[in-house]
């Protein structure tokens, strides 16, 4: 009886080690694959002198795909990124269409076709003291 | 009961090996027809180019652009390693023409090449984009105002937005003319209509206008037909065919291209192309009603129109008259001036690079050249020993002399000196 | 001689219905040939291809344009693979509709259905591998479709991509997928797929008792026509290969221009209709998912078929299977066609 029991104890103990240590490889495995080597996308881009977006320009950027305004308001900044899965939105004559699902926008951003669901994110613009502009996307 | 098949016949697998031998070969054979690739690496980059494997056999776009050095992809973009002629052409910059301003700056940029600094006048780029001859803001002004559109003559607007910054004529920028957001018909239709011969227009479709924008539009003179010696004025695109050149050496020929394309019909806003083939010059571009000298049609229009009229100043003008300076006394002097001169001193003046570029004349220290009240050299008109000129025609080569107007008979004052005044004795009899 | 393991797939004699063009289609077997085929072009590639994202593109244009027979083995490679899809897709057609996945052959079923799987991942990760501005917007779009999923979706994506802006970053992942850690295990679930083809008892026909014809082919035989499929296939696949290349596009320089492709690769172009419609969670990943799961649930909670129709086409015990599967089939083939 303790001979069996000493015996079953040993078995158990081997498969929970077993168990364990498959459970503590895997969580490393999924830790080692959950690492982006990659830095991370910039979220702060330079446009350069304020005044080359003179008052009443409606600017069209690559490089983030956006399009910067200048109204009386001041400056502001539409990103042309689609909101439902990523592709750059085109320009048409009423306001921006997305060439993979066929999303609309308006002409601010508002979605006047599916399958997107939200506005186009509006992104922030400052004025650096040298008068520069900044553009960011957090 | 059990039963077991006699094997197939060899015949289907014989036959059948036979057809996959004969596709192999097929493939084979396929692989051989494909063009042997001629590779080039130019020094500029270091990167292998497969261009030349079909353009072997185009000219050397210039002297200064030696296949070589720049390679085929440096200008024109395009996929350097790809044997099939849509691929590789599908990401060529501008199309048939890689200097149209949209991406003349990736094309022809760098502080090397074209859009360096003022100070070693290599800022080619900066000064075209801000031309006349790009944004085309006086006339799009005029026809605003003339239409109601603005107040008065000031220029808002350019074909396309530029800025200036260092601005010596006031006007610091320009926004995107949209004709769509006009409210006048007349002036929609001008924007639709007026705006693709400026170089920094949308070119029109057609191969025949691929290279009528950017710098190419001067820059690649027409291949002219063979029977063009007395073509006179008009060369068309279509006639000329493909062109693979470079030049500073632009003859009139190219000018008229554009400017004497045809005439603007104000009633319809459209512009008429011309369709006669006028073949003496004399006829040709000059309106019945003008008058003119005969150095005004012998020359080219480079000879005397200098590069800063031409192609810009680096500054923003909204019309001719504020670009262009360039006078009959600026070569000719008056009764009581000689003309501006200077003496070379300076190997690396921009007289010899320009001289260098286009070699109409053998141009030495210590010559003493004419300049103009800005200073631009006019390299190609040298001063003799005995105080008469010598000019040597940038397109054509011809060789001309010509006296100053002091010491000469006439009386005209020093004041009187537009060139209207001097078509009063001057001008040609037709 | 000792049994191999061909011999195994190869026993002396078989059955000769098992062997039957119009029982099998071919299916199964031209797969194999088509994974070998795979294997030995894909690895004729990596001689070639830089797994780096600048020189990705321009070394398929090197081995598509300048090495011998490169665009050949190229195009194979690529011919195979879409063939592939579609012969796994008649294999699991000619499974329910010959009701031949009822125990004991229901685990091999799913085993099959796990390798489908795998060879749609091997397609798109090849596909991604061409790393030109054909490829940045599937490419956009389909890992962002993993991020929509609740919860898990951040890991998901990271896994699969690296993070990151993915048509900045995938493509060190998605090589080191598609050369090993997909092809790996559909090298295990394929031999483990075709042992147990024998150790079920070869391919599915009735039982004995109900089942007269007792004709069998021997090993040669079932080796010649094996042969023949192959040439067949091999021609075909030469002749694709020569007269139709691989899709190309130029070089990727940053972020594609605005004409670049924007539609996703065909065997995609369902879930890409679908996603036009609204939420991509639902219709990107759940109704997938969904068809998925039904799918691989049929030998377990459809009413089962009579044995006396294992082995027979089109047999009414298992009607609603195939009614099933027929929508399921109709359904993406229609959306295919209406985003062509």
């Amino acid at each position: 009886m303790t001979n069996l029991s000493r015996r079953d104890f040993l078995k158990l103990a081997r498969d929970g080690f077993l168990w364990l240590s498959g459970a503590l490889a895997l969580g490393g495995l999924l830790r080692f694959l959950d690492y982006e080597p990659n830095p991370a996308p910039k979220t702060e881009f330079d446009l350069g002198p304020a005044d080359q977006y003179p008052l009443g320009s409606r600017t069209l950027l690559t490089d983030p795909p956006a399009v910067l305004l200048h109204t009386e308001s001041g400056f502001s900044a539409l990103s042309l990124v689609c909101t439902h899965l990523g592709c750059t939105v085109e320009q048409n004559a009423d306001g921006f269409i997305c060439p993979c699902h066929g999303s609309r926008f308006d002409a601010d951003g508002n979605v006047t076709h599916r399958p997107a669901d939200k506005p186009l994110h509006s992104l922030r613009v400052e004025i650096t003291p040298q008068n520069t502009l900044r553009l960011r996307l957090d | 009961m059990r039963r077991i098949l006699t094997p197939s016949s060899f015949l289907t697998s014989t036959l059948l090996s036979a057809g996959f031998l004969l596709a192999l070969l097929f493939v084979w054979w396929w692989n051989s027809r494909a063009p042997t690739p001629i590779v080039l690496t130019p020094t500029l980059t270091g990167k292998p180019e497969y261009c030349l494997t079909c353009h072997a056999d185009l000219p050397e776009i210039s002297a200064s652009h030696p296949v070589e050095t720049f390679g085929c992809v440096t200008c024109h973009g395009g996929e350097r390693l790809v044997l099939d002629k849509d691929l590789a052409h599908s990401s060529m910059r501008g199309g048939a023409n890689p200097s149209d301003l949209s991406v003349v700056e990736a094309s022809c940029g760098g502080s090397n090449c074209h859009s360096g600094s003022e100070a070693d006048d290599r800022h080619h780029i900066q000064r075209v984009t801000t031309s006349i001859q790009a944004t085309y803001a006086g006339a799009i002004a005029n026809i605003r105002f003339t239409f109601g559109a603005q107040t008065d003559l000031s220029p808002h607007y350019g074909i396309h937005a530029v800025s200036d910054d260092k601005t010596q004529t006031g006007i610091q920028s320009l926004l995107a003319f949209d004709p769509f957001s006009e409210s006048n018909p007349n002036i929609q239709k001008f924007g639709e209509e007026c705006l693709t011969c400026h170089i920094n227009a949308t070119p029109r479709e057609g191969d025949a206008y691929a290279r009528q924008t950017g710098c190419a539009a001067c820059h690649t003179p027409l291949r002219l037909p063979s029977n063009s010696e007395n073509l006179g004025g008009v060369s068309r695109r279509d006639e000329g065919g493909g062109v693979h050149a470079l030049t500073t050496a632009i003859p009139y020929t190219q000018c008229n291209t554009c400017h004497n394309r045809g005439n603007y019909n104000l009633r319809t806003m459209t512009f008429d192309e011309r369709t006669d083939h006028s073949t003496i010059r004399l006829y040709d571009y000059y309106q019945p009603i003008a008058q003119f000298t005969k150095c005004e049609y012998t020359l080219d229009c480079i000879d005397c129109h200098t590069r800063s009229e031409a192609m810009g100043d680096g500054d923003i003008h909204a019309d001719q008259k504020s670009i262009e300076y360039v006078q009959c006394k600026t070569c000719h002097g008056t009764p009581t001036e000689l003309p501006l001169t200077k003496t070379l001193t300076d190997p690396n003046d921009l007289a010899f690079r320009l001289a260098f570029l286009n070699p109409v004349i053998d141009l030495k220290l210590g010559d003493t050249i004419l300049v103009t009240e800005k200073g631009e050299p006019l390299w190609n008109i040298r001063v003799l020993p005995d105080g008469t000129y010598e000019m040597y025609g940038k397109a054509t080569r011809q060789y001309f002399t010509f006296r100053p107007v002091m010491g000469s008979g006439c009386t005209q004052t020093g004041e009187d000196q537009s060139s209207s005044y001097c078509h009063e004795c001057h001008a040609v009899e037709r | 001689m000792r049994p191999s393991f061909f011999h195994h797939l190869h026993p002396p004699a078989i059955p000769a219905a098992q062997a039957r063009w119009r029982h099998t289609l071919g299916a199964g077997g031209t797969a194999v040939f088509l994974m070998l085929l795979l294997g030995v072009t894909g690895i004729l590639e990596m001689f070639y291809y830089v797994p780096n994202p600048e020189e990705a593109a321009l070394s398929v244009q090197t081995l598509t344009y300048h090495v011998p027979f490169g665009g050949f083995i190229r195009n194979l490679h690529y011919w195979s693979a879409q063939l592939l899809l579609i012969v796994s897709a008649v294999h699991l057609l000619r499974v329910i509709f010959t009701a031949a996945y009822k125990y004991p052959r229901r685990f091999n079923y799913l085993l099959g259905l796990g390798l489908f799987v795998l060879a749609v991942m091997l397609d798109f990760t090849g596909y991604i591998l061409r790393w030109d501005q054909g490829i940045c917007w599937p490419l956009t779009t389909g890992t962002n479709l993993i991020k929509t999923i609740p919860l898990i979706g951040g890991f998901l994506f990271r896994l699969a991509v690296g993070g990151g802006d993915a048509c900045q970053t995938a493509l060190t992942r998605f090589y080191t997928w598609h050369i090993f850690a997909l092809t790996l295990p559909v090298v295990v679930l394929g031999v483990w797929h075709a042992f147990r083809v024998r150790r079920d008892g070869g391919i599915a026909t009735p039982p004995a008792r109900l089942f007269l014809d007792r004709t069998r082919i021997p090993r040669d035989e079932l080796v010649r026509r094996e042969a023949a499929a192959m040439f067949i296939v091999g021609i075909l696949l030469i002749l694709l290969s020569v007269f139709f290349p691989a899709p190309i596009a130029p070089a990727m320089i940053d972020k594609p221009s605005l004409n670049a492709e924007t539609r996703a690769p065909w065997f995609f172009l369902w879930v890409q209709q679908m996603l036009k419609w609204g939420d991509p969670f639902i219709f990107g990943v759940l109704i997938p998912l969904g068809i998925l799961t039904l799918l691989a649930l049929i030998p377990y909670i459809f009413p089962q078929p009579a044995d006396s129709d294992i082995g027979r086409w089109f047999p009414k015990s298992n009607r609603l299977a195939q009614v099933v599967v027929t929508v399921i089939a109709i359904f993406v083939i229609i959306l295919t066609l209406i985003n062509t």
